[in-house]
């Protein structure tokens, strides 16, 4: 009973750290229908910079650089997009030329890290890293239950910021139907810019939290870029609602896999799950099937 | 109609030759060169990557499937005959064999599933299977296993002079560049670029897309597995999970694929052989201080290539070649609207006046009664009923025409005749068969052709590629294909525009193509959705003869149309739709004066018009 207790809260925190870097993911998606290959390799260069040399550098707390990485990393994927993704959005086989273009994006950052920084894997080692509290026989890392928080006011505010203010309103618009917002004077390239670099600060700043509580190395992208992606799909492509959904799932699915696996190959449960998942029900959990011709 | 030998298809010395001299020039070149570790190794790294894009090639290519995991395959090839050495003995001569069959399987496995996903998702779950097997194989100890070495000893594939391995990569290589030729000549090629370009209207048109990625996959995958050993046993003294199954090696392959250039024969082999040299450099020079550096280049290749120049340098190289003739073909005279009753005065003209001679139909049996029964049939989507309890016999060798207003289910009913959707309650006979869950592939062979709404047809094809698509439903023959689908577009007043790739038509020759290539199929009955949608009055006209024509020489045809005066002329029998229900049935006259359908769809104005003329 109580390692069933402690496999839903470890499950919901790692989950939720998913969620927070899956979010982003299923923004970019829902709005420009590109799949953001490089999406995992923006959090891990944030895990390098702000997280893990500002506090090497100057002793800025990781989780306040969370919020740093907020401003830095919307103006990276506000060029990013206006500087590479642009140019092959729009023409045909736009879906996979912006995927390969994203995916040499996502190798260059990870071989720029490497070459800046040796390919030795990083930890971040304060009190919280470690510290846990115990609740009942329940134990709760501290990083982790921070980091909880910090997503949840992350993911709350993406979600007022789509839903309350005019850009938010632009871009949930473009994301529906991007011809008639461009008849409506709505700047689709400005639209794409933001909702890119939204997706990508969201991920920067999960980036920074999931630093706290984990090794990691340039290449640490390779092994979180398709649970991303299965959380994305799980929860039906593109909402960050469903994301969060996925997100969960995702964590719980690998605690339990711990539980009954050795740790090296929790992932493999992940990956198996997520591909016979596409197989069931390749238009997701909340996700509609299209009417098709 | 001049015929430009260039374009009827290469000789076998045209196809083959070029690669037989590229084998020759390469292998003479190594031989020369010497016995000099360092360059023969670049050489082998070279052949190797080509070999590896090339197989990628075929199905991401050609096929257009992106298999983001296709280093699963090598890596299940390298890790098979390595292990089999190893801990068996068994010669890696074998082992290329075992391991091919082994990626081979992992393919169907793989495949399966997948290759019904679409795009970016079948990508990305492909990248899945590397990652599983690099964990499973880490969890079992065997993250990295050491090559026996036991001295130069060609049945263990070691030799002692490098310029073994290149020739033996060379070998690997042309064959791999023999079938790719092959491939681009064959029917099944032409089904792969068909299906890459248009899935819905390639399986319309007979090709089971399924089977055909799945080929394709397994044979890229076969390849992909003979690489991985050799690869192992030339390159790698140590196998690593990561050397075998990690990322660098799709990056990689696409970086030579998309620099030199996609779904062409030579364009992996030129990316390779640009940028492994240019990688090694770095990696000799920098490589101790800055590790990455080599990587860099790959991802910056990648990025530079999709954004400057997506069809690769020897993409452009061929377009450079082929623009002359181009313009020589290609007259931009446009077709002459003349009524067919007109008789062919000009036959010096390029631009054939407008004509449809009969065409063979399949069967000519006059055998009487309905060649397509639906019965009971309903169709609905989410709480909308499309279709509801539908009965409809279709006479055979007469004209059809569906009338209806918008949203009151005809093209569903085309869509569920076809095999495209599945109707919830009913059946559908065709020649007496129940063809209720057939897939359109196979409804096509059996005789029924369509064409769409919007038009279908492939881009990145020429006229009479694409009508020879339709054509190798009968007959997997190229040549033969490719005559009748000559044929079919001089019948088709598309004489002029023969050559020149279908992305540059105008609305009505594109409609000519897509009848064309329905026709080429050799259909017993002929589904026809809103033809004249989009046309001008004299195009209209002429489309209604071109109907008349078909349905004359046998098939019968299946008409949905909101030109409603225009339809009355051709049609034999009508059906009137609303909502979902058959509301109307009987002679043209009949349908479009029932209260009913002037209440729903032709408003009491149709009767005062249609009365006059």
């Amino acid at each position: 009973m109580e390692s069933l207790l402690q496999i839903i809260v470890s499950g919901v925190l790692v989950g939720m750290s998913y969620a927070v870097l899956a979010a982003g993911l299923a923004l970019i998606f829902g709005v420009m229908k590109i799949v953001n290959f490089a999406h995992a390799s923006f959090a891990v260069l944030a895990m390098y910079i702000p997280a893990f040399w500002f506090l090497q550098w100057w002793g800025v707390n990781p989780f306040i650089s969370s919020v740093i990485a907020l401003p830095l990393f919307f103006v990276l994927g506000y060029l990013t997009q206006r500087v590479l993704i642009e140019r092959v959005m729009g023409k045909p086989e736009s879906e996979m030329s912006t995927l390969i273009i994203t995916m040499g994006l996502s190798f260059l950052i990870d071989n720029l890290i490497l070459t800046a920084w040796t390919g030795a894997p990083r930890i971040i080692n304060e009190p919280y890293t470690t510290g846990t509290w115990l609740v009942g026989s329940i134990l709760i890392n501290h990083a982790q239950t921070y980091s909880f928080f910090i997503s949840i006011v992350i993911i709350g505010g993406l979600f007022l910021f789509l839903n309350k203010t005019m850009i938010g309103k632009g871009i949930k618009a473009a994301a529906d139907n991007p011809g008639s917002c461009a008849y409506m004077g709505i700047n689709l390239r400005f639209v794409y810019g933001i909702a890119f670099a939204l997706g990508i600060a969201t991920t920067a700043a999960g980036g920074c939290l999931m630093a706290t509580y984990r090794s990691f190395n340039p290449f640490y992208e390779e092994s979180i870029v398709v649970i991303l992606f299965a959380c994305v799909v799980l929860g039906g492509m593109t909402s960050i609602m469903g994301s969060l959904i996925g997100g969960l799932i995702i964590g719980m699915i690998q605690q339990v896999s711990a539980l009954l696996f050795t740790i090296s190959i929790q992932n493999v449960a992940i990956f198996a799950i997520f591909a016979l998942f596409l197989y069931i029900r390749p238009q997701g959990i909340l996700g509609k099937k299209e009417r098709m011709v | 109609m001049k015929t430009n030998s260039r374009r009827q298809g290469p000789t076998l010395w045209g196809n083959y030759l070029p690669i037989a001299i590229f084998c020759v020039v390469v292998a003479l070149i190594s031989y020369f060169i010497g016995d000099v570790r360092y360059t023969q190794r670049v050489l082998l790294l070279i052949l190797i990557w080509a070999a590896a894009s090339s197989c990628f090639n075929i199905i991401s290519g050609y096929g257009g499937q992106t298999v983001f995991g296709f280093m699963m395959f090598i890596g299940a090839g390298a890790y098979t005959s390595v292990l089999l050495f190893k801990f068996l003995g068994i010669s890696p001569w074998l082992g290329i064999v075992i391991g091919a069959i082994i990626a081979c399987a992992i393919a169907l496995f793989i495949g399966l599933p997948t290759l019904r996903l679409r795009g970016a998702f079948f990508a990305m779950t492909t990248m899945a299977f590397p990652l599983i097997a690099y964990a499973l194989l880490c969890n079992v100890g065997l993250e990295e296993v050491t090559i026996p070495y036991a001295g130069p000893n060609p049945g263990s594939l070691h030799f002692a002079d490098t310029r073994h391995y290149v020739l033996l990569a060379l070998v690997l290589l042309s064959v791999i560049l023999v079938i790719i030729r092959w491939i681009e000549t064959s029917r099944f090629g032409f089904s792969l670029k068909a299906l890459k370009q248009n899935e819905t209207a390639a399986e319309g048109i007979g090709i089971d897309t399924y089977k055909t990625k799945l080929m394709a996959f397994m044979l890229s995958a076969f390849l992909g597995g003979i690489i991985g050993t050799i690869y192992a046993f030339s390159i790698l003294l140590v196998i690593t999970v990561h050397s075998a199954f990690g990322l660098f090696i799709i990056v990689r392959i696409l970086a030579f694929a998309c620099i030199g250039g996609l779904s062409t024969l030579w364009g992996p082999v030129v990316g390779a052989a640009i940028l492994v040299p240019i990688g090694e450099y770095l990696n000799s020079k920098f490589g101790g201080s800055y590790p990455g550096l080599q990587d860099i280049i790959y991802g910056v290749a990648l990025i530079v290539a999709i954004i400057y120049m997506p069809e690769g340098i020897w993409g452009k190289v061929l377009k450079a070649l082929r623009r002359p003739a181009e313009k020589l073909a290609g007259s931009v005279k446009p077709i002459r609207a003349e009524a067919s009753d007109v008789p062919n005065i000009d036959k010096q003209e390029r631009a054939e006046p407008f004509k449809f001679e009969q065409i063979e139909p399949k069967t000519r049996e006059k055998r009487n009664g309905s060649i397509l029964k639906i019965e009971g049939v309903s169709k609905s989507f989410g709480g909308v009923m499309a279709l509801k309890n539908l009965d409809i016999a279709v006479p055979r060798g007469k004209v059809l025409g569906i009338i209806g207003p918008n949203g009151s289910g005809k093209t569903t009913l085309f869509n569920v005749i076809h095999g495209y959707l599945r109707p919830e309650k009913g059946r559908i006979f065709f020649e007496g068969e129940g063809t209720t869950h057939l897939k359109p592939h196979t409804l096509c062979r059996l005789g029924i052709g369509r064409t769409f709404q919007v038009p279908q047809i492939f881009h990145n094809m020429t006229v009479v590629e694409n009508i020879m698509v339709g054509a190798f439903a009968n007959d997997g023959n190229v040549a033969k294909a490719r005559a009748v689908s000559e044929k079919v577009a001089m019948r088709m007043g598309l004489g002029s525009r023969i050559h020149d790739y279908a992305v540059g038509l105008n609305a009505w020759e594109t409609k000519m193509v897509e009848f064309g290539r329905a026709v080429a199929t050799q259909p017993k009955l002929l589904l026809v959705d809103e033809p004249m949608a989009g046309l001008n009055p004299e195009e209209t006209h002429r489309i209604g003869e071109l109907i008349k024509a078909i349905a004359n020489s046998g098939v019968t045809v299946i008409v949905i149309e909101h030109v409603v005066q225009s339809l009355v002329k051709i049609a034999d029998v009508m059906v009137g739709l609303d909502q979902g229900q058959k509301v109307a049935e009987g002679t043209p006259g009949e349908v479009t004066s029932n209260p009913h359908m002037i209440e729903a769809y032709l408003g009491p104005k149709w009767r005062e018009r249609y009365a006059k003329t």
